[in-house]
């Protein structure tokens, strides 16, 4: 396919239904080492979760009307991300990405959000190299974890666990978490469906809280906070507890800093590596993304 | 007849498997999901699952989990089939209680059926 940058049409996403879209996105992954394909439902949840609007989307075609790529742009406060980026295989290297980048980075803008904020998959150098182009910088890497039902099941930390509502989970997850990426954002917690949580306060007083979503037959969407005590033991006593609680559950948590303090508990529990990402930003964080108040 | 699964969004590749596999004798089934690929395995009790690990609705390591908790299906063979890196690939399938892995893009389609036969004659 010959292709120059004046023959990409950008159309909006909200022209399309989300089975299209779906189509669209996994038609642009299937050679990813990591597709992570979607249905319509799948898409409709993503959308609703993450604050993406459509109506500041775009799909890439030709003039023709033939499917190029894909890419999303979500909408905060003082903040926009991007993502869901992909262009079709048989039509990469034309320009499309760079010109749907350029597109959601001036819909921002004109919206007034300065800072954009993105991840990249490890290893995924022509999309690192085009971010980097655009002005996008590293700020850190992320991890994807799983943890499988099948792991024997460790026996609770003796703790005072208490179980959170909703709105108790929501208030501890909405303030002092410091920075956080996108997915992983109060606002995210907020629109998920079946969020709740756990407080515990160990024998030595150590306590910390763990907000989750529990879906269907997935644990995910983890936010933990220790409030005293040694961050690991903290988290330990309470993935203990909440995987004693759901045995049967598979788990998947998203975008966990290299550094978040916590992570030797998910290592104990027989968390593994799914894969990396990169997290990058384009202007300066608004201060309530740095005091991770974002509600 | 052996009768294998294959759990795989890709119509390419699962076209590229169904020729592969029906070519040597093996009764072929395909499902484009999690949800399909679970009801498959139920009512047919394949003698091996082939199980890509990114699928549309929920992803391959979940459903292998489902798949272990149905009692019929509790000692098929399930080898996840993924472009994952290797170390990636064998982490998941050790963790998700699965027999093995086969890497993905098939390119040597003798080499593929060398790889199912081997985990079959396993089992």
């Amino acid at each position: 396919m010959s292709l120059s940058s004046e023959s990409i049409v950008l159309s909006s996403a909200s022209e399309f239904n989300y089975e299209q879209l779906a189509e669209i996105y996994n038609q642009t992954r299937v050679d990813y080492l990591v597709p992570m394909p979607m249905n319509a439902a799948r898409l409709q949840e993503y959308v609703e979760t993450y604050d993406v609007s459509l109506a500041d989307s775009f799909v890439a075609l030709t003039p023709g009307g033939e499917k190029l790529g894909v890419a999303m742009l979500g909408l905060r406060s003082d903040r926009a991300w991007i993502t869901r980026l992909g262009v079709i295989p048989t039509t990469r290297r034309h320009g499309t990405g760079a010109a749907l980048m350029r597109a959601l980075i001036a819909r921002a803008e004109e919206l007034g959000r300065k800072f954009v904020m993105l991840e990249v998959i490890k290893h995924n150098e022509p999309a690192h190299q085009l971010f980097l182009k655009l002005g996008f910088y590293e700020v850190g890497e992320l991890l994807v974890l799983r943890r499988s039902p099948n792991q024997p099941l460790r026996d609770p930390i003796v703790a005072d666990a208490r179980r959170l509502e909703r709105l108790d989970a929501l208030v501890l997850a909405g303030h002092d978490r410091g920075t956080q990426p996108w997915t992983n954002q109060s606002e995210s917690l907020a629109n998920a469906g079946d969020v709740s949580g756990l407080y515990a306060t160990l024998a030595d007083d150590s306590r910390g809280w763990l907000v989750y979503q529990r879906k269907k037959f997935l644990l995910t969407r983890f936010a933990i906070k220790t409030e005293a005590g040694d961050p690991a033991t903290v988290a330990y006593a309470l993935l203990t507890h909440l995987h004693a609680q759901y045995p049967r559950l598979d788990t998947q948590i998203e975008n966990i800093q290299v550094n978040d303090p916590h992570l030797l508990a998910y290592q104990w529990m027989g968390y593994v590596e799914a894969f990396r990402r990169i997290e990058m930003w384009r202007g300066q964080p608004p201060a309530s993304l740095r005091l991770g108040k974002q509600i | 007849m052996t009768t294998i699964l294959l759990v795989e969004d890709s119509p390419d590749t699962a076209e590229l498997v169904r020729k592969a596999l029906t070519a040597r004798g093996y009764n072929f089934l395909h499902a484009p999901d999690a949800e399909s690929g679970l009801r498959l395995a139920r009512e047919n009790q394949p003698d091996l699952i082939l199980l890509d690990l990114g699928l549309p609705d929920y992803d391959g390591q979940t459903l292998a989990g489902w798949l272990r908790d149905v009692p019929a299906l509790k000692d098929t063979l399930i080898v996840a089939f993924t472009a994952w890196p290797r170390e990636t690939a064998r982490q998941m399938v050790e963790s998700y209680g699965c027999n093995g892995y086969i890497s993905k893009p098939v390119e040597k389609i003798k080499e593929f059926i060398a790889q199912v036969e081997s985990f079959l004659k396993s089992a």
